[in-house]
């Protein structure tokens, strides 16, 4: 059992503290989503539970906190390991061995254990995580969902009664993310393992859970209770909730199945025999992107393999497909960071291979994945004039621009202290500010929750109607749903569907969004569209 | 049942580098080869019995670059010796001015490097900077052969700590360098340019960030599962009593060394200081060792096949080590005057140090692991 009571807690040097007069009680085996906007002190309460914070982190706790009898600020994270296994959010993070085997033990050796048990040991979890075929591998050729369940794996061989994780399927594709999932549900169902999961994409998990604990943020006090009760009270649901709370479904749906009952007394008019996709209509049809049977290789494997696509001129398009399916390199080809080995690319017809960098760069604005790899100055105000002062642009008032991204209040702070979503956001105006034709955006939404994600859902379309030709590589089905106008499917290197959102995602099974998977209908893809038509 | 063949071999992943380790046992063989190597290297100076050591390394690196995924890094290493051994060749031409073959000659009011330079001194440049870039290709190839988590592992308890803290280091260098370029590539595309050293502010201050949360990620993993082993209690005043001993014996070795350097004539008693701090020291590591509580998983049994690897290189340095014993010159070589330019050759002692090409014939009778299975 886990008991909070009235927990205080602020960072070293933090004006005000994160988490304030904070009380909660979680049961064994229960499976706990923590949910809250980004920067809400979600990451900080999990690391509570095993004594990294205060440890870890310095700064000032008050309050009492239990974990299985045990007190985490006395007993320290290292004595903590027995009862809580901690699983963090960057797979790539974490790990301190080369082998999937060595890594399981790491924990294990750490607390002396015999090496028969041991042995016991990494057996049984590698079969309850399925990843029994892994054993022998280094950690770094495992793809990102692997390593999420060897990172599991190498905790719970510690036999913990609780299992902590944080944010664990952000950086994750919706195939691999789902696998880790049900692992986690299953563990939580076979062994009574209590689970207690951080989580911004809800309706990846919603489902799985037995409660969710919503933190407001700000030291605002916590909403506790049944997945049912906190969805209808807070602001953040996934986007079947949306819909079940608009039309006033009672229980609300958290899966397909469970929306479909509830679906039936839903009367929505007749489909016209065809209607004509408006929204994917451009502008302009002046192309803006054209690359002709471009081949990419790293060391000999093929990461394009004849790519053929056009683009044109104030298109918002979504480029989509599993990890490692081509999506980054086929964006660095278009900004020209990669040159094509074989075939062309042409922006705003500039051969990629004959002009330089410098001259792409003033057309195209490229948002890397990583906002890490861009920051660096002292506020986020620098951050944009440094870049418009590269592109030789006059100096300008940014206030605008970053009040449309919605980090406004941010202008005078020091971007590495922001949140994720901050800080991608911030990457995004540091970009933007000197006005690229073209934008580019590699994974935007990783760490952004949902009112984070509708304004940059807004934001993109204001650029797409003043004519800003906008690509973007994404993992999240709602987003592209919410603001596309086309949707390229990458798979090994290759485009498998290009076409219309509506039609491609009411094609689609992987790549669709909830409401769409509900209704199969293309004329349904968001919550929106379900209310302008619900009669 | 993808398990039941999984864990018989190792296999190749998608960019055809092998994507499983070597098996501990394997670890500590190649532990007791490099370490021979290079005491052979750094003792002989014979260019004769250096090149065989140079052969006998060359054959472990090709047997080993296909199967180490950080072959190529590591070949880097070699590359870098290469670049040693090439100074050190004008570097000792310049400062020694001896030998009979002149080459030609530099002003002699230059300092240092006037006088005339001599054939003998190119010579003996180019054999003292084969050893170093053989020492460094010993290295490379051993660092080829084991993984780094594999060498932690055989780590004495008291220093686990300092191991574990060196392997992440080795760790973080791959990563560092995929950063940087990362960040390269992100501030180029925001039009970036390098005009002076103000423009390395927006590529170091990222990467050091990248760097030190990197660092802080990981030293949380590693705390959340018991990182730094089980200490057992000990009071204040048994902690004191072995900080005293730790002084005591740094003391003592102090002295010893003073001793031994100070008073020519009563040498033995400097020396005798100087083993009494070093075995007290040893005791203070042991205890500390005993309060981390660690174990280990799968201890191997040594092999056969480890005997090949690590019986040529000890049995070589023992007999050459024997042969240093009764004749210094057997090992040295010094082209200037009045010794001959050629050095002298014992073909003994020449066939005991072509034994030391075994294990990297061994290894490339082995073949790359894939195709191990179907050598018959």
């Amino acid at each position: 059992m886990i008991t909070l009571e009235h927990v205080t807690y602020a960072y070293p040097e933090a004006p005000e503290p994160i988490l304030r007069d904070l009380s909660l009680r979680i049961d064994d085996g229960e499976f706990v989503l923590l949910v809250g906007a980004s920067g809400s002190g979600k990451s900080t309460l999990l690391r509570c539970l095993n004594g990294l914070v205060p440890h870890f982190y310095g700064g000032a706790l008050s309050g009492v906190v239990r974990v299985q009898g045990q007190d985490p600020v006395q007993a320290q994270p290292r004595a903590m390991s027995a009862h809580v296994g901690f699983v963090f959010q960057d797979p790539e993070a974490q790990f301190v061995m080369d082998t999937v085997e060595a890594e399981l033990a790491f924990a294990m050796e750490n607390h002396a254990l015999p090496e028969a048990t041991m042995r016991k040991r990494v057996e049984e979890v590698l079969d309850q995580l399925g990843i029994a075929h892994l054993r022998a591998r280094r950690i770094s050729s495992l793809s990102g969902g692997e390593k999420q369940r060897v990172a599991i794996a190498s905790v719970l061989t510690l036999e913990p009664h609780v299992l902590v994780l944080d944010e664990p399927t952000s950086q994750l594709d919706p195939q691999s993310a789902e696998d880790v999932l049900t692992t986690l549900q299953k563990l939580n169902v076979d062994l009574g393992l209590t689970v207690v999961l951080s989580e911004h994409r809800l309706e990846r998990v919603v489902q799985y859970a037995d409660r969710i604990i919503y933190l407001p943020g700000h030291g605002e006090p916590l909403t506790d209770g049944t997945p049912q009760d906190v969805l209808r009270q807070i602001p953040l649901a996934p986007p079947l909730v949306q819909l079940g709370k608009a039309l006033g479904w009672d229980p609300l749906p958290f899966t397909i199945k469970e929306a479909r009952q509830q679906a039936r007394s839903l009367s929505l008019p007749e489909r016209a025999p065809s209607t004509p996709d408006s929204s994917a209509t451009p502008h302009d049809s002046t192309p803006d992107i054209v690359v002709r049977g471009l081949w990419h290789a790293y060391d000999g494997h093929p990461a394009l393999r004849g790519i053929d696509l056009t683009i044109a001129r104030g298109e918002l398009v979504a480029l989509m497909g599993r990890n490692g399916s081509g999506k980054t390199t086929l964006l660095k080809h278009l900004v020209g960071l990669l040159q094509p080995q074989r075939g062309s690319v042409l922006v705003r017809g500039l051969d990629t291979r004959q002009v330089p960098l410098e001259q792409l760069v003033g057309l195209v604005g490229y948002v890397p994945q990583n906002p890490n790899a861009l920051l660096f100055a002292d506020t986020v105000a620098q951050e944009l004039a440094f870049t418009r002062r590269n592109h030789g642009l006059p100096e300008q008032d940014v206030a605008e621009l970053l009040e449309t991204l919605g980090i406004g209040e941010q202008a005078e702070r020091y971007p590495r202290d922001l949140s994720v979503g901050e800080r991608q956001r911030v990457a995004l105006a540091a970009i933007l500010a000197a006005d690229p034709q073209i934008i580019l955006m590699d994974e935007p939404t990783r760490g952004v929750d949902y009112t984070q994600k509708e304004a940059l859902t807004r934001f993109l379309q204001a650029e797409r109607d003043r004519g800003r030709t906008v690509l973007l590589s994404t993992h999240d089905v709602e987003l592209a749903a919410a603001c596309v106008d086309r949707v390229i499917i990458l798979g090994d290197g290759e485009i498998v569907v290009d076409g219309p959102t509506r039609q491609v995602m009411s094609q689609s099974m992987v790549f669709s969004s909830q409401v769409n998977k509900l209704l199969r209908d293309e004329r349904y893809l968001t919550v929106a569209d379900v209310l302008g038509q619900a009669l | 049942m993808p398990n039941a063949t999984a864990s018989v071999g190792p296999t190749r992943d998608a960019t055809g580098s092998v994507d499983t380790v070597p098996a501990m046992n394997q670890t500590l063989a190649w532990l007791v080869w490099a370490v021979c190597m290079a005491a052979l290297a750094l003792t002989i100076r014979n260019p004769l019995y250096l090149a065989l050591i140079a052969l006998a390394t060359w054959l472990v690196h090709i047997a080993l670059y296909q199967r180490s995924s950080l072959g190529q890094s590591w070949r880097g290493l070699v590359k870098l010796g290469a670049l040693v051994w090439l100074i050190a060749i004008p570097l000792n031409a310049l400062m020694i001015h001896q030998g009979n073959i002149v080459l030609f000659r530099l002003p002699a009011h230059w300092p240092l490097i006037g006088g005339p330079i001599t054939l003998e001194a190119v010579i003996h440049g180019a054999v003292n900077g084969l050893a170093l870039w053989e020492v460094l290709a010993i290295f490379a190839a051993f660092n080829m052969a084991v993984d780094a988590s594999q060498l932690l592992r055989m780590v004495p308890p008291f220093l686990y700590q300092a191991g574990v803290v060196a392997s992440i280091a080795l760790t973080f260098m791959p990563q560092m360098l995929l950063s940087a370029r990362e960040i390269r590539e992100a501030q180029r595309l925001r039009g970036h340019k390098f005009r002076s050293w103000r423009d390395l502010l927006p590529l170091f201050v990222p990467l050091l960030t990248t760097a030190l949360e990197h660092a802080i990620q990981l030293a949380e993993s590693m705390e959340s599962r018991g990182f730094g082993g089980e200490l057992t209690g000990m009071s204040a005043q048994a902690s004191n009593r072995l900080k005293g001993r730790m002084a005591l014996s740094l003391l003592l070795m102090l002295v010893g060394l003073f001793a031994r350097s100070y008073w020519r004539n009563s040498a033995w008693l400097g020396l005798a200081l100087l083993g009494i701090g070093v075995l007290l020291l040893v005791s203070v590591f042991a205890a500390y060792g005993h309060r981390v509580q660690r174990s280990h998983y799968r201890r191997a049994a040594w092999q056969t096949r480890d005997n090949w690897i690590a019986l040529p290189a000890l049995l070589a340095l023992v007999i050459t080590l024997g042969v240093a014993a009764f004749d210094r010159m057997a090992l040295n070589y010094y082209p200037y005057p009045p010794y001959a330019l050629t050095p002298a050759f014992d073909p003994w002692l020449g066939l005991v140090l072509t034994a030391l090409a075994l294990p990297g014939l061994a290894a490339l009778y082995e073949g790359p692991p894939v195709t191990a299975e179907v050598t018959p």
